[in-house]
């Protein structure tokens, strides 16, 4: 397994822009659904979240994937429960075992 | 995580916040588009933290905070608003909630900050279609794209609303912090805002279906928020009293097919006990008030109905006082209408059709359907079946909604039924004499009109049977000379319907010689007129 960082980010806000009250409740259910699920698999290995929640990134995840394909899976998957635009970076400059995996 | 309940508690905590973090942001931001972007963005922080996080144990103090923060960091990021703050300070340090909730006791009149956006978003510069969609978008949290549709109007004009609306407050100053209006002087915009909103969700003028319940609910999740927000007002409590007797009714106002079900034909084991409950209690709250207003008066009415437990066990008398009452005080075309449909239950059609008539010239109500409805199913009533149906027409010529229009439709075509007389099958022996006087006529065709045998020589119609009788059609000296003769008449179908060129034989003259003479005129006034091309079958 290799480590891989899903960068997930959002445009910028515009005035038009309108998130409904039903849809945000969903998508919270959804994504919270999607992150457990990572989680039983034991492949979100760790996530980061931005001070400023103003921010283009605005999230990132440490997932464990078995090629880049797989991360790919697991990147388009994070995109349609988050809403993220999301950019696949490979972890590298770790020693084999030595995350473990 | 992942069930509809955590869904359904999280849409709530997300709308009950909504107004609360606008109106936060607003303080600090002091503009309403900044306060309105600081709301999305706490929103978007929360889905994508609590995913990741879980939702936190007081998701409601998390956004203020959240919403907060950001709404500081705009501020602080935009230099020309810094420059602002500075100016603002000793004001927004002055005011009420930063001075420790209003607990100064000099500006008691809007206490809660939701319903000093409600006032803010009713301010009286703004026109009632935009009070209805910035309250909307700002309290009540719905998007543009949803309150366009809640409206059946395109998005742009909704937007332009907001936006133009925005742009008003803005250029006239009006600022939330300290734009304290005494509540009294905007609570009667704020009702009418929510009643709007209420009615096009209960009966929208337009559209395909009968009802957009999302706009109703709205309207009375804001009638409830009022009642909390002014619980010694007695309007508020009349208004939700009265929207919530009318929302009990919502899913039986329409059958599965859409076609809309009046009150006689409801299920009212189906009506939500809950908020008839709701709308008792809160008539109770709203007559501690004292003063008979119109609202009052309204869920007054609305009681009658939703606590009759039958149609029949309804009591329309009260109902007519009521509305007698609310004419005193609020003498308009539209509850007159109303009393009218009373009047016809209490003391019978004939009783309410001068008045009717009167309000069909009303210039109010002439171009809206729902007088020439209600005066079409009270002449049908009354076995006025003609005047039923002129009326059904010209309220299918000014009917919106294509629910209403159906249901319209179906009741012309039930009064024309009811004209129509029954079919009545001839007597067979006189079905034999029909038979050997055919005969007579040897190139006409037989054919079966409405049941009945006839005659037809080239398209035209000259003799047949109608229940117990014959029929001729005469040219206008013989038929003269039938009628002269015999004890007879023209030919009937329908009360009140003659057909002129045709006359009855009487049954002596049917069975006797002489009427061979009349069947040979007849068949000649066929061979005069114009022959009629035969109708072509589609498809």
């Amino acid at each position: 397994m290799t480590r891989f960082l899903l960068a997930g980010t959002r445009p910028a806000l515009g005035s038009s822009d309108e998130l409904a009250l039903a849809a945000a409740a969903h998508c919270v259910v959804e994504a919270a659904a999607w992150h457990g699920w990572l989680r039983r698999w034991g492949l979100l290995l760790s996530f980061g979240l931005p001070r400023d929640p103003g921010a283009v990134l605005r999230a990132c995840l440490v997932v464990a994937a078995s090629d880049e394909q797989a991360a790919e899976r697991l990147a388009a998957g994070w995109a349609a429960v988050g809403g993220y635009r999301v950019s696949v970076l490979p972890l590298t400059g770790e020693r084999a075992g030595e995350t473990g995996w | 995580m992942v069930n509809e309940g955590t869904e359904t508690a999280l849409t709530s905590v997300f709308r009950e916040e909504w107004p609360r973090l606008i109106a936060a942001a607003l303080r600090i931001t002091g503009d309403l588009q900044a306060a309105e972007d600081a709301a999305q963005e706490t929103l978007l922080a929360a889905l994508d933290r609590w995913p990741l996080h879980g939702v936190p144990s007081r998701p409601g103090a998390w956004l203020m905070t959240a919403c907060r923060n950001r709404a500081r960091n705009v501020v602080r990021d935009d230099s020309r608003a810094r420059q602002r703050i500075a100016s603002l300070r000793p004001l927004l340090n002055s005011s009420p909630r930063l001075a420790g909730h209003g607990s100064d006791g000099e500006r008691p009149s809007i206490a809660d900050d939701r319903l000093r956006l409600i006032a803010m978003c009713c301010h009286p510069l703004l026109s009632t279609d935009a009070q209805v969609a910035l309250t909307l978008r700002m309290v009540a949290g719905l998007t543009t794209a949803e309150i366009a549709r809640g409206f059946n109007l395109p998005a742009a004009t909704v937007a332009q609303r907001i936006v133009r609306a925005k742009h008003i407050l803005s250029q006239h100053r009006v600022a939330f912090a300290y734009d304290d209006p005494d509540i009294g002087t905007r609570l009667a915009s704020i009702l009418d805002v929510i009643y709007l909103t209420f009615n096009e969700g209960y009966l929208p003028a337009q559209g395909e279906s009968l009802t957009r319940g999302d706009l109703a609910f709205e309207a009375h999740r804001l009638a409830s928020l009022l009642t909390g927000l002014v619980p010694a007002e007695p309007d508020p409590w009349a208004l939700r009293s009265l929207l919530s007797f009318q929302l009990s009714r919502l899913s039986t106002r329409a059958a599965p097919d859409g076609a809309p079900l009046t009150l006689d034909s409801q299920d009212r084991s189906r009506w939500d006990r809950e908020l008839v409950d709701d709308g008792v209690s809160s008539l109770h709250r709203a007559r501690c008030g004292g003063r008979r207003g119109p609202l009052l008066l309204q869920a007054e009415l609305a009681a009658c109905h939703a606590t009759a437990p039958s149609f029949a066990a309804t009591d329309w008398a009260l109902i007519v006082a009521l509305y007698d009452e609310l004419l005193a005080i609020q003498d308009t075309p539209v509850v007159a209408l109303n009393r009218v449909v009373a009047v016809a239950m209490a003391a019978g059609p004939m009783a309410a059709l001068p008045e009717l008539d009167r309000l069909a010239c009303d210039p109010v109500l002439a171009d809206s359907h729902r007088v020439w409805a209600v005066r079409a199913d009270v002449h049908r009533r009354a076995g006025h079946i003609a005047a039923a149906i002129a009326d059904y027409d010209r309220a299918l010529e000014l009917v919106g909604n294509q629910a209403e229009r159906r249901h319209l439709a179906q009741g012309r075509r039930e009064a024309q039924e009811a004209e129509m007389p029954a079919f009545r099958e001839s007597p067979p022996e006189l079905v034999a004499r029909f038979g050997e006087l055919a005969l007579l006529a040897g190139d006409a065709d037989r054919k079966q009109m409405f049941g009945y045998p006839v005659c037809v020589l080239h398209g035209n119609m000259f003799m047949g049977l109608h229940e117990d009788s014959l029929i001729l059609r005469l040219a206008g000296a013989d038929r003269a000379e039938f009628l002269g003769r015999y004890d007879s008449g023209l030919f009937e179908p329908m009360p009140g319907r003659p057909m002129k060129e045709y006359v009855v034989v009487p049954p002596a003259v049917v069975y006797d010689d002489a009427v061979t003479e009349w069947v040979r005129k007849s068949l000649a006034f066929a061979a005069q007129l114009p022959a009629k091309k035969p109708k072509q079958k589609k498809g």
